[in-house]
């Protein structure tokens, strides 16, 4: 009979990645995620058209990842690209702020419930975070899962441009949390406001609010560079390498 | 030995000081209470050493007829009912001391008059002496109920219900004595030394005796008799409690003392009892889960155990019928059982709110009227014990019993017929599903009648130590209850010794698992058991080791790595509302079953747009009430009873009697006396 | 003045005063230009778009609310419609703006005596970011940032109606090809927009398998999105004048392929679907919207079609494949959750037949328009506006550019906007295990609301 779900699966095969034990496919790093790498010709900043993030710093002749909105407008500006279906170099990008204490292994174990908070994002990230718990990427299997309330949950997910009417929720929300507890900023509207930041309705990065703890650029990033970022803040992935 | 003179004058003591109280209390309200609380405490003393001796005293006061003496009597079964009905007196006197301040000195007399006729009820040793304490008790409830604030036309018919109630029952009574009468050819059945009787009129006898006693109970169909005084008159709480927890008490009392005279149980009896009381414990949990109003939703709950203890009753006749001894004698136990716990529950439950009530400045559970400081706020938290006892959790008094109860209906499988079966399964399955609904209904009177309220600043009436030492008091008993079943369980069973030719007790606790001798019950010989005592102990054991480590973790806090932690309620990230409107209320929260058995309370649904404003109306059966519209087809059918009889007593009063309680006693005796000549002469 | 999109659609735009509303015409927008007020009318008998000076006789009712400015960021919008409820145990049950259920910022007021919703009032304007006045003073290949940004599920559909109508206020002559793309980039959107909708909807009745099931299609949908367009989310496909990547051949028979294998999956799913009793049960009479309701109110989008109201802006203002290629009008009476999401499950058929044929008989004229074409006489006077049927419906955009050729003026009618007075409505009645179901099938998004 038709009904037959576990066959129905069982023909699908196994679908989810392979990440954090080996580095993610193509596939799950799309282009659009990878940061611009400046070359030797790179003009800075960015052209005379300019970032329109600011994230090239002409000064320090860095890219701040952070407000980042991936638009490649300075690809003709001497900054290149990884083109192509993907890459994987250089694809994960998430990285403690210095806040976030060591060993949140021992503390969190194999048992890591997060919850999400929309503080003004165009959905796009809040998308991507629940698109971590479908078949490609199963978070649960990281024993990793999303919760209701800020009451149960060791990591609070970030998204969106922080504004006005969300400033009392986001602290609300944190102080509800119980410690030891983790803030993640998803995306490059939490981290800097990305595009937003100089829009009327955007009132500072989320990190000015509350303490953040790891920061997950992209617009929005892959749910793989978001897995990355839980990963790091429950203290399961080395400095560098994949897995701990 | 106990000797016989310490009995007596100990009755007569407690009877001499509730008669006083009664007198007194024209006069001096507290002092009466104060009286009827020491007389109490007299009628439990009196008991206790009845029931534990086993000593049987008979009191001949005058000669009836040729055979029978008007008597009083003590035996363990009627020491066992003054035990538990004289422990609610004295903490529902205690209570009033502080409670009664603004209701009419009347009400401390009748109140006492009440208690004097219950403990006459008790005491009585044959039917004549029963009757007359069994009216002066109805007629003093009247005038009690009469007392109740609210609107006049409200107060005055539920009174009029009441009675009218309560002649019907008295009729049925006398109906079923005049039987046991013909029968036994003596007005002493009530007393210790009657035998059982066999009789082909024992059909008749039962089936008026459980209709009879059964309006007093409020068992469905005639549950109105229960809730509908209480709820709509508003009645004054301790009243509400004596009503509710003591009144139908009798009605316990009376059944089982009748069906102790009986003999040659027949099958269909306890089909009768088992249906009779599942369906009233059904509908009594369910109509109190819907109830808004804080006293009739206690008093449909009563309507539910008193259905649980007929149940019980019923398990006993069937398993008496087949002779399965050790079944029946548990049913009888667990019947006795429940009655104790029950009463003592609802009997605090009724102060409890009352109590609420009175601060709050209402009786509607779903109102937002905010507890002032002050008065009552330490005793939010003991009404959790007694919640939890009349939602059945372990290891309160109201889990053991109702534990019992559901234990007998698990053994039905033994009845030897497929029908008795298939009902003791049935009705198991709807005491099952009354229980549940119980734990629902208790969360939500506890909850929005007693914890929630918003708290206000401005100091409100001050409790006293009366009202907190009468809440404390039936707090204590619950606990006490729960934790010493099997001392309680011992008591039960020397009161059924007589009925069950033994006493019961050796077989049913014992030790089990490492646990003790006396302090696990078992149901059966291969069936369960349970030791509430050292559940007690376990839930205390937890509850001290969880206080220990807050006590010791808010000591030294950084030690340990662990700290106490106080984070603001969680609303979904919003601010907490302030407004009473954005509150979640008890009517929301039952609205639910409303919906869903909309077939049974008869609910309708409508949105009226008046202009630009929408009104909704839910109609639950409470609201029905008050606009005097349609419950069921049993609301139906009293109303018009109803109204048929109060043409008749309007004609009445006006031909025959002029309104006057001595004449309504004489009235009623002759009634008696034509019905008992009638019989006599039918019978030869 | 206005020139529309009608040199690029053939028609589908009348320009003429009106006194008052026809019978059959709806209100579906209400802006500012050059100091006048405009009504954007759609005409369902004609199925013509209307642009009309703002009757003064036309009701204000909903006029806040369609002229899209709104509130200011940081003060709530709140879109209550009628009278107070008043009863015996009526209580507001306010739900966000923080929770699962909607994994967005945005709150309800639920007026309720327990169990049974009497009134919804949503409460909008959480993350409100003011991309219109963002926008104001960049060149438009800036502002496409700000717009594709205003809603991430629905961004082709926006960056596509921002660049329509700024290429008609220009008159840039825009290659076949690059429009072809871009059609092919709105049905993608619609098609993963209404697997999102299918699964949440699964969600909530339960039906975890199958809802896995098909958020695991919808993942292959976005990596379809990655492979051909760079994003997942179809940010930065647009640019004005054409599209920045276009589809070379071989990748278009490839996704050809890849669609067609989707939608026969999706389409077994559903089978499997209709096939429950259980998720039967809970869409079949839930959350009702009447004909009459749906039209009055201004539903737009799968939420109208599946109260029989018959408005697609791909049929009814066909921006230029759509006039060439066939897309059927899918349209329900059911007038129920189960009508709405049936409308849903049969345009990601069509859209896959539709993508097919966008794919085959794709122009190759070149992805980009040369720079010199752009005109400069005219701007600054007047507007141009384009309609997109995005995946949760109708999205209009009026742009007006100065003289420099920067955008001077942005107005967006989002879809979900319109659609939340449609939702409350549906919901009054009902129980509150309803709202997630309703909620769901109107596809609505806060991000979109509140841009």
């Amino acid at each position: 009979m038709p009904k037959i779900w576990i066959l129905r699966g069982l023909k699908k095969g196994i679908l989810t990645t392979a990440y954090p034990k080996s580095q993610p496919t193509s596939e799950e790093v799309p282009t659009r995620s990878l940061p611009p790498r400046p070359t030797d010709a790179a003009d800075w900043p960015a052209g005379e058209r300019g970032c329109p993030t600011g994230a090239i710093d002409s000064g320090d002749k860095k890219v701040d990842l952070g407000r980042c909105v991936y638009c490649r407008f300075c690809s003709s500006a001497g900054f290149a690209f990884e083109d192509g279906f993907g890459s994987r170099a250089g694809a994960m990008q998430a990285s403690l702020t210095g806040n976030c204490a060591t060993g949140t292994r021992h503390i969190f174990g194999r048992s890591f419930h997060v919850m999400m908070i929309d503080v003004g994002s165009c959905n796009a990230c809040n998308l991507e975070v629940l698109n971590l718990s479908n078949p490609y990427y199963d978070l649960s299997r990281m024993g990793i899962a999303f919760t209701n309330s800020p009451k149960h949950a060791d990591a609070l997910i970030v998204v969106g441009a922080l504004n006005q009417a969300m400033v009392d929720v986001l602290r609300r929300t944190y102080e509800s949390m119980p410690e030891p507890k983790l803030v993640l900023s998803v995306g490059a509207c939490a981290i800097s406001g990305g595009i937003f930041r100089g829009a009327e309705g955007f009132v500072s990065p989320a990190g000015d609010a509350i303490p953040v703890d790891v920061v997950v650029p992209g617009c929005p990033p892959s749910p793989v560079q978001i897995l990355e970022g839980l990963l790091l803040a429950a203290g399961r992935l080395k400095e560098e390498g994949v897995r701990r | 030995m106990i000797p016989a003179y310490l009995i007596t004058s100990l009755l007569f003591g407690t009877l001499a000081l509730l008669g006083a109280g009664f007198v007194l209390g024209l006069f001096a309200k507290k002092a009466a209470y104060m009286l009827g609380g020491v007389g109490s405490a007299l009628g439990a003393a009196l008991s206790l050493i009845a029931l534990t001796s086993g000593r049987m005293v008979a009191i001949d006061l005058w000669l009836v007829n040729s055979t029978s003496y008007a008597q009083l009597q003590v035996s363990p079964l009627n020491a066992y009912f003054l035990l538990i009905s004289s422990l609610v007196w004295l903490g529902t006197c205690l209570y009033s001391v502080g409670y009664d301040d603004d209701y009419p000195k009347s009400l401390s007399s009748l109140l006492l008059l009440t208690i004097l006729s219950m403990v006459i009820v008790l005491v009585s040793g044959d039917a004549f002496t029963f009757l007359i304490g069994w009216e002066s008790m109805t007629i003093a409830s009247f005038f009690m109920i009469l007392e109740g604030k609210g609107d006049k036309e409200g107060v005055r018919n539920a009174a009029y219900l009441f009675l009218a109630f309560g002649e019907g029952s008295s009729v049925l009574i006398m109906l079923s004595f005049a039987g046991l009468f013909s029968a036994a050819g003596t007005f002493s059945f009530m007393g210790p030394a009657a035998a059982r009787v066999v009789t082909p009129l024992g059909p008749w006898i039962f089936v008026t005796a459980l209709l009879g006693f059964g309006l007093k109970m409020g068992l469905a169909p005639f549950h109105m008799s229960e809730w509908l005084p209480i709820a709509h008159s508003s009645a004054a709480s301790n009243a509400s409690a004596l009503l509710s927890s003591t009144l139908t008490l009798m009605g316990v009392y009376g059944i089982i003392d009748v069906v102790s005279h009986l003999g040659g149980y027949q099958l269909w009896w306890g089909w009768l009892a088992l249906t009779i009381g599942g369906v009233s414990a059904l509908l009594g949990a369910l109509f109190s889960s819907v109830s808004e109003h804080s006293k009739g939703l206690p008093a449909y709950s009563t309507i539910e155990n008193n259905g649980m203890i007929v149940v019980a009753i019923g398990v006993y006749l069937i398993a008496t019928y087949y002779n399965l001894t050790l079944l029946a004698d548990f049913a009888l136990v667990a019947a006795l059982f429940h009655a104790f716990s029950h009463s003592i529950s609802k009997a605090s439950l009724f102060l409890l709110n009352g109590w609420m009530s009175k601060l709050r400045g209402t009786f509607d559970l779903s109102s937002a009227n905010p507890i002032p400081a002050g008065g009552g706020r330490g005793l939010r938290p003991l009404g959790i014990f007694t919640a939890l006892s009349l939602a059945a959790v372990p290891p309160l008094a109201g889990f053991v019993s109702e534990w019992m109860v559901l234990e007998t209906l698990f053994q039905s499988f033994r009845f030897g017929d497929l029908t008795s079966q298939i009902l003791g399964a049935l009705v198991g399955a709807m005491v099952a599903l009354a229980a549940g609904i119980m734990m629902v209904t208790m969360t939500k009177v506890y909850g929005f009648g007693i914890l929630w309220p918003r708290r206000t600043a401005e100091p409100g009436k001050k409790g006293g130590a009366y009202i907190g030492g009468g809440l404390v008091y039936f707090t204590v008993l619950i606990v006490a209850v729960g934790a010493a079943a099997p001392g309680v369980f011992y008591l039960a069973s020397q009161a059924a010794s007589r009925m069950l030719g033994a006493n019961p007790y050796g077989p049913f606790v014992t030790g089990l698992l490492g646990v003790p001798a006396p302090f696990v019950i078992l149901s059966g010989s291969p069936f369960g058991g349970f030791s509430p005592t050292f559940t007690a102990l376990a839930f205390l054991s937890i509850l001290l080791v969880t206080l220990a480590i807050t006590g010791a973790v808010r000591a030294r806090p950084p030690r340990f790595g662990l700290r106490v932690r106080r984070t603001p309620g969680w609303f979904a990230g919003a601010a907490q509302a302030d407004d009473s409107t954005a509150m979640y209320n008890s009517f929301g929260y039952s609205t639910p079953i409303r919906i869903m058995l909309r077939f049974l309370f008869r609910t309708k649904e409508s949105v009226v747009q008046v202009g630009s404003v929408q009104r909704t109306v839910i109609r639950s059966p409470e609201e029905y009430v008050v606009d005097l519209e349609v419950l069921d087809v049993f609301k139906k059918f009293y109303d018009a009873l109803a109204m048929w009889a109060l043409g008749l007593s309007a004609y009445t009063s006006r031909r025959v009697m002029s309104g006057k309680l001595g004449l309504y006693i004489v009235y009623i005796m002759a009634a008696l006396i034509f019905v008992l000549i009638y019989i006599l002469l039918t019978t030869g | 003045m206005s020139r529309g999109s009608e040199t690029l659609n053939g028609g589908g735009v009348e320009r003429r005063n009106l006194e008052s509303l026809g019978e059959k015409m709806q209100l579906s927008s209400v802006f500012q230009a050059g100091g006048l007020n405009y009504a954007l009318i759609s005409d369902m008998e004609t199925n013509k778009t209307i642009i009309s000076e703002l009757p003064p006789t036309l009701s204000e009712e909903f006029g806040a609310l369609l002229r899209g400015s709104g509130a200011e960021p940081g003060s709530p919008l709140v879109l209550e419609a009628g009278g107070r409820v008043e009863g015996y145990g009526v209580f507001e049950f306010s739900y966000g703006p923080t929770s699962w259920g909607v994994p967005e910022a945005g709150a309800f007021s639920l007026m309720t005596y327990g169990e049974r919703i009497l009134k919804v009032v949503p409460r909008l304007n959480f993350k409100k970011r003011g991309v219109e006045r963002a926008v104001l003073g960049l060149t438009p290949e800036d502002a496409l940032l700000f717009v594709e940004r205003s809603a991430g599920n629905f961004s082709a559909a926006y960056s596509t109606c921002f660049a329509t109508a700024v290429e008609d206020a220009l008159g840039l002559g825009v290659p076949s090809e690059a429009r072809w793309t871009r059609a092919v980039a709105l049905e993608l959107e619609r098609i993963y927009n209404h697997l999102y909708v299918f699964g949440r909807l699964a969600e909530a009745a339960s039906q975890n398998i199958a809802a896995t099931q098909t958020h695991a299609l919808r993942e292959r949908v976005l990596r379809l999105n990655s492979r051909h367009f760079g994003h997942r989310y179809l940010f930065g496909i647009n640019s004005i004048g054409g599209v920045r990547r276009g589809l070379p051949k071989d990748e278009r028979s490839a996704l050809t392929t890849e669609v067609r294998l989707v939608a026969r999956e999706f389409s077994e799913l559903v089978q499997y679907f209709l096939s429950s009793r259980i998720f039967l049960d809970r869409l079949q009479g839930t959350a009702k919207l009447t004909r009459k309701d749906a039209f009055g109110l201004g539903t737009v989008g799968p939420s109208a079609r599946g109260s029989g109201v018959q408005w697609d802006d791909r049929l009814t203002f066909p921006l230029e494949p759509y006039e060439d290629i066939y897309v059927n009008l899918e349209t329900e009476d059911g007038e129920d959750t189960m009508a709405r999401t049936m409308v849903r499950v049969r345009e990601v058929e069509s859209s896959s037949i539709a993508l097919r044929e966008l794919l085959d008989r794709m122009p190759s004229d070149g992805t980009k328009s040369g720079p010199d074409r752009r005109r400069a006489d005219g701007l600054g006077a007047g507007f141009s506006f384009c309609r997109v049927e995005s995946p949760s419906g109708d999205l209009i955009q009026v742009v007006q550019l100065d003289g420099g050729g920067r955008v001077s003026g942005l107005h967006v009618r989002p879809p979900s906007l319109v659609n939340w007075l449609p939702f409350a409505r549906s919901l009054e009645g009902t129980v509150f295990t309803d709202f997630q179901f309703a909620f769901e099938s109107f596809g609505l998004s806060f991000a979109d609301s509140d841009r």
